[in-house]
């Protein structure tokens, strides 16, 4: 247990850390006029539990999202690589002004990169 | 700026949506500026058209029989769905009767809590996981170590070696067990040793006896350890008798014989957690000692023990004398062979 590394997660205050995140990021990508429409008719409950989800998993906390599960929540959806982008970079300045150290920043915006194929493969660009 | 001038401004600032209407027309006589941003009304209109999703009847039913009435609405404003809780009460003003109507937007108090329910969820899932976990490694660890030294083991994270004396030592061997396992196909024979292992755990429960280990073939169980049994030796005794009867049984409808040899023996043993990487617990002393080479002498199916057995009498066995043998370690002992009573009958 000691020799294991502390996550973003922890090292930013575990869940009370998280949820301003959370809502501020919520905040943007519904204002954002790349991404917003996504989101514009989807339950506002589910919206704020997938985006929990998905925050704290990125940040390494107790949740883990299968690459499976994200491509089916995004198979309908005509995600491309503009929108995507757009979500990284909301989520950067999210954390940027959550007060998270430009490395760390760098690493969570990483793990979305990660599942850039996973989530654009089903749509406009596959 | 006289008080009317200051209430007016201040209902013009707040956060908190007001208006004013006729209890009879329902339609509305003021709004500030926050309830006519979010309903989007005018001062005359009617009130069940700033509010949606409740009639102008239903309106009249509820306020006829309760002082105030609460309801949510939801009004989207661009994007986002707002959830306007919104308070409904009869009033006066001057004498004249009103409805005073208050508006919250409590939309960030409703992502927070669907926030919450879901981190809850998350929780929830986890400590669930980390509960399986919790069972997985606690079989695992009770498979090597008896219950009460788990749970010190678990409390202190370390296990204080123990002296335990007196207590009944027994050590089971099959014969030609090598052979057999060269010969045969090695899956088979390992599941076979599996499922008689598993058999004698139970036979060894039944007589409070614990498993210590199983060394390959080998199998070594004590008795009055870690709790004292004053019958310690009896329970080795028994417990030795129904392996070997296990065995016979099973030897009738099975292809694969197996032969075991057993030696019991009592007296001091150190029980402790022994390792820190991969720990085991085990016992060693004296009893172990003898116990294994009693085993060594005894024939396929045959239970020896020192002669100190069956001296307060063993239920159902009888100690047949097998003379005194010179131990490495202990010197001349006498032994003695536990048959069960009807075999010696027979052979009488």
């Amino acid at each position: 247990m000691s020799g294991k590394t502390q996550t973003l997660y922890e090292k930013y205050g575990g869940f009370p850390g998280v949820r301003q995140v959370v809502t501020d990021f919520y905040e943007r990508a519904l204002d954002s006029d790349i991404v917003g429409h996504f989101f514009e008719d989807v339950n506002m409950a589910r919206l704020v539990d997938h985006q929990t989800k998905m925050i704290a998993g990125l940040l390494g906390g107790p949740v883990e999202i299968s690459d499976a599960r994200l491509a089916t929540a995004h198979a309908h959806l005509e995600v491309d690589h503009y929108h995507f982008d757009e979500i990284a970079i909301l989520l950067n300045e999210t954390l940027a002004d959550a007060g998270f150290d430009k490395q760390d920043r760098l690493a969570a915006v990483a793990a979305v990169e990660a599942r850039r194929s996973v989530i654009i493969k089903r749509s406009r660009a596959a | 700026m006289n008080i009317d001038a200051i209430s007016m401004r201040m209902l013009s600032n707040i956060g908190v949506g007001v208006a004013l209407a006729d209890p009879e027309s329902l339609t509305i006589g003021y709004r500030n500026p926050a309830f006519a941003a979010w309903f989007g009304v005018e001062d005359g209109a009617p009130l069940d058209q700033a509010l949606g999703s409740v009639t102008r009847t239903e309106l009249h039913e509820k306020l006829a029989v309760e002082e105030a009435i609460r309801l949510d609405v939801a009004v989207k404003r661009k994007r986002r769905l707002l959830t306007i809780e919104t308070v409904i009460r009869h009033a006066e003003s001057d004498g004249r009767k009103i409805l005073l109507v208050e508006c919250q937007n409590i939309s960030r108090l409703r992502e927070t809590e669907a926030m919450i329910d879901s981190y809850a969820r998350i929780a929830e899932k986890k400590a669930r996981e980390l509960e399986l976990e919790k069972n997985r490694v606690e079989k695992l660890l009770l498979n090597v170590m008896p219950r009460s030294v788990y749970e010190e083991y678990t409390a202190f994270g370390t296990v204080t070696p123990k002296l335990y004396e007196p207590v009944s030592v027994l050590m089971l061997d099959f014969v030609g067990f090598t052979q057999m396992a060269a010969a045969a196909d090695p899956t088979v024979t390992v599941t076979e040793l599996n499922d008689i292992f598993t058999a004698f755990d139970r036979i060894a429960e039944m007589h409070g006896c614990e498993r210590i280990k199983t060394i390959g073939d080998a199998y070594l169980a004590v008795a009055g350890l870690p709790t004292p049994n004053p019958d310690h030796a009896g329970a080795v005794a028994q417990c030795a008798s129904k392996m070997i009867r296990y065995l016979e049984r099973r030897n009738e409808s099975h292809p694969h014989k197996w032969q075991a040899r057993i030696g019991i023996a009592s007296g001091s043993v150190v029980g402790s957690v022994v390792g820190v990487q991969k720990y085991v617990y085990d016992v060693f002393g004296p009893a172990v000692n003898l116990a294994s080479r009693l085993q060594s002498l005894s024939n396929p199916m045959e239970v020896t023990a020192t002669s100190e057995f069956g001296e307060d009498g063993l239920e159902g066995l009888v100690p047949v004398d097998a003379g005194t043998v010179d131990i490495r370690g202990f010197g001349s002992t006498s032994i003695v062979k536990l048959q069960a009573r009807g075999l010696v009958d027979l052979a009488a």
